[in-house]
C-alpha cells in the first residue's frame, strides 16, 4: 500500500555534480542487495533442467498461468468496481455516514485475507457451514448456497479484502479532483452521467491504475487464501513443490515464470500511464459540490453496508465470538495459550520483534535511495530507485526460494535463523519504505537545508537538526507500512522460519488449517487489532481521515 | 466567422444564497447585453461576480430571478435548463483542461456528432485561430501557462456558444504574459464578433477589455455603463474609489456649489441645505503652486517617469494628489497652496451615492 506516491513534489535539485561518491556507493549497495534474490532466481529458472521444464511445459504450467491470470483479472475488476464505487459514495454523494465509512472501508487492510477466508469459510461452507446449517434448520430442508471453494470464492473473498487498495487511492484522487474539471464538461455539452465516464474517471486513471496494480501484484503473491479455498495458482504451486515434494527445480521454473509475469504487469502499468499524467494542483482548488443521491440513497447505503459487513464487521464479530468461546472454555484456554513449550506471548513477541526489526531496516536502507534519487536525480539514480521497488513483484514464495538456495550456499550461520525472516520482509517490502522515504525528502525544499548551511551548521549538524526532525514522520510512516504487512506476511514466514518458530500469523494458520477455528481466532484477533494500530496511524495522515 | 448572430442576455433580479461560505451571495442582479459585446464583470474578491458567471453558466441554480437568451428562459422560478443544453462557453479560472487529453482531444470534446474529417479540420480551425496547431498532440501538463489559457479558449469557443463567459482567465499567468495574452485574446474575440462576460478584479484589465462594465460590492451591482461612465461618472463613492485612485476631499453644500478646504467648487447639487458632501478629486483634477501662505505642505513625492505625483498634507487634515510635470520638482516640506483645476464638473458624493457631477 502507497498512499503518497501521486503527490511527490517536484522541487529545484541541487547541483548533481556535487553527488557524493559514498552515497552512491551506499544506495548501490542497497540496490545490489535487492537485485541479488531477484537475478538469482532468474538465473535457476533459466539453469533448470530441460527435462524439469519439458515436464513443466507439458503439464502444470498452462494451467497454472491460465488459473492465475484469471484469479488477477477477476479481482482486480472486483477491487476496480467496488474499490472506485465506494470511494465515489463517501467522496462525492450525500450519503449519510460517510464520515464513519470512510474508516471502515479502509479498516479490512488490517484483515490479512486468509484469515477473512477462514472467517467466510466456516460461515458458508456447503456441509457444515454456519450459514447453510442455520438455514437447514430453518427451512427443514437443504439450502444450496454458492461455494466458497474454488475460483469464486477465492475471488469473492480475495476482492473483499483487497479493495481498499483501491478504494485508498482512488477516493484521495477523488478529493484532489478540481471542481471545475467536471463543469467545464458540463459547459461543454455533457450530462453529469456522461461526465463521470469521460471526464472523471479517466481523470482519475492514475490513482486507479496505482490500485489495480497493487490489487494484482498482490493477487500473484497471495498464498494463503488461494490455499485454503483449494484453487491452485502459481505462488500455492511453488508453496507446495517447496514444502512438501522439495522439488527446487520445479519450483525455480514457476518462480521465474511467476516473477516475469509480475514485471510484466509492472511494466504494462507503466506503459498504459503514459504520458496523460495530471497536471498541477491549481493554487485556488476548489472541491466539486456533492452529488445528490436522491432516490438512490437507499440502494447506496444497502451497497455500502454489505460491504463493510461482508470485509470487516462479520470478520471481526466471527473472531471476537470465537476468541470469547474458547477464552471461556479452560481446556480450549490451555491449548491457546500453552502448546508444547511454547506460549502465546511467544507468538506475539515473535511476530513484533520480526516485523520491527524489519521496518527499521527497510527505513534505513531506503535513506541512502531515496537521498539520491530526489537529491540527485539522474538515470544511475532513478535505475537504483526502480530496482529498489520491484520486491513489490517478488510474491513471499519468491523470495523464500531464493533466500533458502541462496543462504545455504552463501551465508550458512544464518540458516534456520529467525533473521532470514527478516531479511525476506526487508526484501518484499523495502518499495514501500522507499517510496515513502523518496516522498519525505521530496516534500522537503533544499532550500531550508541550505538556510541552516548558512546560519554557520555543518552538513552532519543540518542532517540532524533540520532534515531529520522534517523528514521523521514521512519515515515513520514508511516503517508503519513495512511493519503492518510484514506482521500479515504468511507464506515467506511458513518456509523460512527456523522449527518452532511461530509467528501469530504462522500459528493462526496452523491452527485453522488443522481446523482448530475457535483455538484460532485470538491470535488472529490480536493479529488484526496489531496490524489497525499502524493502520490508523496511516489513515490519519491522510487528509480524508482528519 | 461569427458567433452568436442574435443572441441577447437578459438578467433580472438574479439572487444567490450560500449557506457555507464557499461562494459569495448576490442579491437582485439586472442586466442586459447585446450581440457582440463584452461585458467586464469588476469587483473586490468575494463580491459575487464569480456567482453570477456561475449562474449564468448554469452551474448554480438561482434563488429567485431569471436568466434567458435569445429570448429562451434558461433559469426562472419554475424552469432550470442543465449546463450541457444552454449551449455557453465557459473558461475558467485555472483553465480546467482534461488531464487525460491532448490539446488536439481537448477542444474537440466538445464537438460531437461530426465525421472525423470535418472534425480535424474544426479542430485545427480553432487551433490556428490561436497559433496552436504544432502542439497538437501535447497533454495539458506539457504545455505552458499562456498555452494553457489559450487552449481553454478555443475549447469553450469551438462548438460556437452563443456566450462566453471567461472566469479571471489571465489571473494565473503572470505580469508580462497576462498583458500580451489579453491583448491577444481580445484582438481574437472581437474578430469573431464574440459576446461575452469576463470575471476581473483587476480595474485596469476591466477598462481595457470591456466594451462595458458592471461593478460589485457585497453581491450588489453597484454599476454598468461604459468604461468612460464608470470611470468619470461614479455612480458611487464605492466605484470611484475602486475604479481610480480617487483622494475623497470633505465639503458642505453652500448655494453657490460646494466649499472644500481647498475653496469654492462652483457646480450645481443636486441636495440643498448644508449638507456634509464629499468630492472626488483625482490627481489631474487638482494643482498647487508654492505660496509661504498656502493651505498644505508637500508630504511627499514619487516619480511616475513622464510626471511626478505629489502629496499634499492640507491644513485641515486631509490628504490630496497632484500631478505636475516631471521637470516640476519641490522639497518635501514646501509650503504651497492647492486649488481644484479640473476643466470638467466632479462628481461629489453625499452618504455614498452620486449628487452631482460627471
Amino acid at each position: 500500500m502507497q498512499l503518497t506516491q501521486i503527490t511527490r513534489l517536484t522541487l529545484p535539485r541541487w547541483n548533481a555534480a556535487r553527488t557524493s561518491p559514498r552515497l552512491i556507493m551506499a544506495a548501490g549497495l542497497v540496490a545490489l542487495f535487492v537485485a541479488v534474490p531477484l537475478v538469482y532466481i532468474f538465473i535457476r529458472a533459466v539453469a533448470a533442467e530441460p527435462e524439469a521444464w519439458q515436464r513443466l511445459l507439458q503439464t502444470r504450467l498452462w494451467k497454472l498461468l491460465g488459473n492465475t491470470l484469471i484469479l488477477a483479472l477477476a479481482v482486480t475488476s472486483g477491487a476496480l468496481a467496488t474499490g472506485v464505487s465506494m470511494a465515489w459514495l463517501t467522496e462525492r454523494t450525500d450519503l449519510p455516514g460517510r464520515g464513519i465509512f470512510r474508516w471502515m472501508l479502509a479498516l479490512p487492510l488490517a484483515i490479512p485475507a486468509y484469515i477473512g477466508g477462514i472467517v467466510h469459510l466456516s460461515l458458508l461452507r456447503p456441509r457444515g457451514g454456519f450459514i447453510p446449517q442455520a438455514l437447514e434448520a430453518i427451512f427443514g430442508q437443504p439450502v444450496i448456497l454458492p461455494s466458497p471453494i474454488g475460483f469464486w470464492g477465492a475471488a469473492f473473498i480475495l476482492t473483499l479484502f483487497t479493495y481498499p487498495y483501491v478504494y485508498l487511492l482512488s477516493s484521495a484522487a477523488f478529493r484532489r479532483l478540481h471542481a471545475s474539471l467536471e463543469e467545464a464538461a458540463r459547459t461543454l455539452g455533457r450530462t453529469a452521467w456522461q461526465t463521470l465516464w469521460q471526464v472523471t474517471l479517466p481523470a482519475l486513471r492514475p490513482g486507479l491504475m496505482a490500485g489495480a496494480l497493487l490489487v494484482a501484484l498482490d493477487i500473484l503473491a497471495e498464498y494463503g487464501t488461494v490455499a485454503l479455498l483449494r484453487y491452485e495458482t502459481f505462488s500455492s504451486a511453488i508453496f507446495i513443490q517447496l514444502s512438501g515434494r522439495y522439488d527446487r527445480s520445479a519450483a525455480s521454473i514457476l518462480s521465474g515464470v511467476l516473477v516475469s509475469l509480475a514485471i510484466f504487469i509492472l511494466w504494462a502499468e507503466l506503459r498504459l500511464q503514459g504520458r496523460a499524467r495530471f497536471t498541477q494542483v491549481e493554487s485556488n482548488w476548489r472541491p466539486a459540490p456533492p452529488v445528490s443521491l436522491g432516490k438512490w440513497r437507499l440502494p447506496a447505503l444497502s451497497l455500502v453496508l454489505f460491504v463493510i459487513s461482508a470485509s470487516l464487521l462479520v470478520p471481526m464479530a466471527v473472531l471476537v465470538i470465537w476468541s470469547a468461546n474458547s477464552l471461556l472454555d479452560p481446556q480450549a484456554l490451555r491449548a491457546v495459550f500453552r502448546t508444547g513449550t511454547i506460549g502465546f506471548g511467544s507468538f506475539i513477541w515473535n511476530s513484533v520483534w520480526t516485523s520491527s526489526l524489519a521496518a527499521a531496516a527497510a527505513v534505513a536502507f531506503s535513506l541512502p535511495v531515496a537521498l539520491l534519487s530526489v537529491r540527485h536525480p539522474g538515470r544511475i539514480s532513478r535505475f537504483i530507485s526502480r530496482l529498489c521497488q520491484v520486491g513489490y513483484a517478488i510474491p513471499g514464495v519468491v523470495i523464500a526460494l531464493s533466500l533458502v538456495l541462496l543462504v545455504n550456499r552463501l551465508l550458512p550461520f544464518l540458516y534456520a535463523t529467525p533473521f532470514v525472516v527478516v531479511i525476506a520482509y526487508v526484501l518484499r517490502h523495502m518499495p514501500q519504505a522507499v517510496r515513502s522515504s523518496e516522498s519525505a525528502f521530496g516534500q522537503l525544499s533544499p532550500s531550508l537545508e541550505e538556510a541552516a548551511r548558512n546560519l554557520g551548521r555543518t552538513s552532519v549538524q543540518t542532517f540532524f537538526q533540520v532534515t531529520l526532525p522534517l523528514i521523521t514522520p514521512g519515515l515513520l510512516a514508511g516503517g508503519a507500512l513495512v511493519f503492518l504487512t510484514s506482521l500479515k506476511e504468511l507464506p515467506a514466514t511458513l518456509l523460512l522460519r527456523p522449527a518452532g518458530f511461530d509467528t501469530l500469523a504462522v500459528r493462526v494458520w496452523i491452527w485453522a488449517v488443522d481446523g482448530f477455528y475457535m483455538q484460532a481466532a485470538p491470535a488472529a484477533l490480536f493479529l488484526v487489532l496489531a496490524a489497525a494500530l499502524p493502520l490508523s496511524f496511516l489513515l490519519r495522515r491522510e487528509q480524508i481521515f482528519r | 466567422m461569427t458567433i452568436g448572430t442574435s443572441a441577447a442576455l437578459e438578467v433580472q433580479h438574479l439572487t444567490k444564497r450560500f449557506l457555507s461560505a464557499q461562494h459569495a451571495a448576490i442579491k437582485d442582479i439586472s442586466f442586459e447585453m447585446e450581440n457582440g459585446e463584452m461585458l467586464a464583470l469588476v469587483g473586490p474578491s468575494g463580491c459575487g461576480k464569480t456567482t453570477t458567471l456561475r449562474l449564468i453558466a448554469g452551474l448554480e441554480r438561482p434563488d429567485a430571478g431569471l436568466i434567458s437568451l435569445d429570448g429562451q428562459v434558461l433559469a426562472s422560478e419554475t424552469k432550470f435548463v442543465p449546463p450541457e443544453r444552454r449551449g455557453i462557453g465557459m473558461v475558467f479560472q485555472d483553465h480546467a483542461l482534461f488531464p487525460h487529453l491532448t490539446v488536439f482531444e481537448n477542444v474537440a470534446f466538445g464537438l460531437r456528432g461530426r465525421k472525423p474529417a470535418e472534425l480535424r479540420a474544426a479542430v485545427s480551425e480553432m487551433l490556428h485561430l490561436v497559433g496552436m496547431e504544432s502542439l497538437a498532440n501535447r497533454y495539458p501538463h506539457e504545455l505552458s501557462g499562456g498555452e494553457r489559457q489559450r487552449v481553454a479558449l478555443v475549447r469553450a469557443l469551438a462548438p460556437r456558444p452563443a456566450l462566453l463567459l471567461l472566469d479571471e482567465p489571465f489571473s494565473s499567468l503572470d505580469a508580462d504574459l497576462r498583458r500580451e495574452v489579453r491583448e491577444q485574446v481580445r484582438g481574437i474575440l472581437k474578430s469573431i464578433r464574440a459576446t461575452v462576460i469576463f470575471v476581473t478584479h483587476d480595474q485596469e484589465e476591466a477598462l481595457y477589455m470591456g466594451d462595458r462594465l458592471a461593478v460589485y460590492q457585497r453581491g450588489r451591482l453597484e454599476q454598468i455603463g461604459t468604461p468612460e461612465e464608470i470611470f468619470h461618472s461614479s455612480a458611487t463613492r464605492f466605484v470611484a474609489e475602486f475604479m481610480g485612485n480617487s483622494d475623497f476631499l470633505q465639503g458642505r453644500v453652500v448655494p453657490e456649489g460646494v466649499r472644500t478646504a481647498v475653496g469654492l467648487l462652483s457646480q450645481a447639487i443636486g441636495i440643498n441645505g448644508s449638507n456634509p458632501v464629499e468630492v472626488a478629486l483625482r490627481a489631474d483634477d487638482v494643482d498647487f503652486e508654492v505660496d509661504e501662505t498656502g493651505n498644505a505642505v508637500i508630504s511627499e513625492r514619487f516619480f511616475r517617469g513622464a510626471f511626478n505625483v505629489y502629496r499634499l498634507l492640507l491644513d485641515s487634515g486631509q490628504v490630496l494628489h497632484a500631478f505636475k510635470e516631471h521637470t516640476v520638482i519641490l522639497p518635501v516640506g514646501s509650503r504651497v497652496r492647492a486649488y481644484i483645476s479640473a476643466g470638467h464638473p466632479l462628481v461629489v458624493f453625499h452618504e455614498g451615492r452620486a449628487v452631482s457631477g460627471g
